[in-house]
């Protein structure tokens, strides 16, 4: 490149707007950059080749998240259900189709695959909660039913709004642990 | 113009390629830094036997009483967990080193810090015993930090939030036994770190660490102990589901060992409960006389030493 043989007025006319140019770029390479290779705020979720509908599994035949997510009431993690969970039910001749066929998958042992979004350093039980009465949808929200995913927004501070009691006080949840260390390691 | 149209484009283009490899910087380069598992268990342990041969930091032992109830604000009445070390039993095998390492995912260290004998390990050899951070009831390591990364919890552990640590290393200055370490080196980068525990978090460069009191293994007691005791109160009539929770309707910690513990073939580490009965802490200390270090004898600590029979 020829830089040499800049005077000073051309520098300032016509090199000024192409230095601004060129460091517009940079700038916005490097955000473009960032945006499309940055990993996501909320990992995306594990799509499986399941057409899976919570509406129909959970408002229309009232099952409960815990028949799927086995854990979600008893355990730290929720889990995502097993090809076996799935055939429990589906094993059953619920109408004249094969399983299979009616679900028109093929199935792996694990058809879903789950990222946790829970950072290492964070504990979170899901059975202690869901044990002290607070219900699934306080905070996964509602837009599995209309199967919208990964729009919740955890964060520490909706946390510790409801374990300073600030939250669901209509349902006498009383304070819970706020120490450090109850949560953090 | 200095530039032709030609030049200008190129050197845009140039520019934007420039950009989105500095945007990639992370992806790639981080991934090939973390290929492999990290270094083998062979290293941990040769790292442990380099670190018991090369202690030689004596103990300072005087007398004292019993550990009792926290004094601090919000203390538990019920729960203070800590531990003791029976000198009559431990032979300095450093058994307990290993497993604190491998429990903690502890790193190693470069060489040339290993040769001056500065290692990440949480419990050192000192006078022949293992010697780790005393979970003070005083602790003036937790008054110094800035930024309320030290602190106590209600049931007596010295608690570290790493994401809270900024590295100002003030808490490290001033403990009275250097019980503290600081992480001067990025041991993920440096391949120096394996995480042979899931449950316990990997630490970054510039933040401090140290005996945590196997913290993950009460919190997921704790955790465990409250699902069970709602479960077995809402089926009041259900007598397995009573026993489950035992009978006992706060949580008291009991069944929770700590990795040095587990690991000592001579069952010279104690960990307990210091106000349960029940605990094999109170039981096997009934009859003992306990030390501590000089420097924290005054300090309430909850992690002593014993020695003879009284
Ligand atoms: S031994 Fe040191 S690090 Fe541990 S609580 Fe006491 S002062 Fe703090
Ligand atoms: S109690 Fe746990 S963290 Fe502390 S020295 Fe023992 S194994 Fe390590």
């Amino acid at each position: 490149m020829r830089f040499s043989g800049i005077k000073m007025p051309g520098l300032l006319k016509g090199g000024l707007f192409c230095w601004v140019v060129v460091l517009f770029v940079v700038v916005f390479s490097m955000f473009l950059a960032d945006f499309l290779l940055e990993e996501p705020a909320v990992p995306e979720r594990g799509m499986s080749s399941i057409p899976f509908d919570h509406a129909i599994h959970g408002d229309s035949i009232g099952l409960d998240c815990s028949a799927c997510h086995t854990g979600a009431r008893a355990s730290a993690n929720a889990y995502m259900p097993s090809m076996a969970d799935c055939m429990d039910c589906h094993r059953l001749p619920m109408n004249d189709k094969l399983a299979e066929e009616e679900m028109q998958v093929d199935l792996s042992e694990k058809p879903w695959s789950h990222k946790r979004h829970l950072p290492d350093h964070v504990v979170f039980h899901h059975g202690v909660h869901a044990a002290a009465g607070v219900a699934c949808a306080d905070c996964h929200g509602t837009g599995f039913r209309q199967n919208r995913y990964g729009g919740e927004k955890f964060d520490m501070q909706s946390c510790i709004r409801c374990h300073r009691g600030e939250t669901f006080k209509e349902r006498g949840f009383k304070p819970a642990a706020t120490y450090c260390a109850a949560c953090h390691r | 113009m200095g530039m032709d149209r030609r030049e200008f484009i190129k050197s845009c283009s140039l520019v934007a390629v420039m950009g989105l490899l500095y945007g990639c910087r992370k992806l790639p380069l981080d991934e090939v830094a973390r290929l492999g598992d990290g270094p083998t268990l062979k290293q941990f342990e040769d790292e442990v036997k380099l670190a018991v041969s090369q202690a030689k930091k004596q103990l300072d032992l005087v007398k004292v009483s019993r550990p009792g109830p926290l004094s601090i604000p919000g203390a538990s009445p019920l729960n203070r967990f800590g531990m003791a070390i029976d000198l009559d039993l431990c032979d300095g095998c450093g058994e307990c080193i290993l497993a604190c390492n491998k429990e903690n995912n502890v790193p190693l260290v470069p060489e040339d810090d290993a040769a001056r004998g500065r290692f990440m390990h949480w419990v050192d050899m000192r006078s022949g015993a293992p010697f780790m951070c005393a979970h003070c009831g005083k602790a003036p390591c937790e008054r110094v930090c800035p930024t309320g990364a030290a602190n106590h919890t209600p049931d007596g552990l010295s608690a570290m939030v790493y994401k809270r640590c900024a590295g100002s290393r003030f808490c490290g200055a001033n403990c009275p036994v250097q019980a503290r370490k600081f992480n001067f080196n990025d041991a993920q980068k440096l391949g120096l770190a394996r995480k042979f525990n899931k449950e316990v978090p990997l630490r970054d460069k510039g933040v401090m660490e140290k005996c945590s009191l196997c913290l993950h293994r009460l919190q997921n007691d704790r955790l465990k102990f409250k699902t069970q005791l709602s479960v077995a109160v809402a089926a009041a009539g259900n007598v397995s589901v009573k026993n489950a929770a035992e009978n006992a309707t706060e949580w008291r910690g009991r069944g929770v060992t700590t990795a040095c513990s587990d690991a000592c073939k001579r069952r010279a580490i104690i960990f307990g409960n210091w106000l349960d009965e029940k605990s094999p802490l109170v039981q096997l200390t009934k009859d003992r006389v306990l030390y501590a270090p000089r420097e924290i004898a005054d300090l309430d600590p909850s992690v002593v030493f014993m020695r003879g029979r009284r």
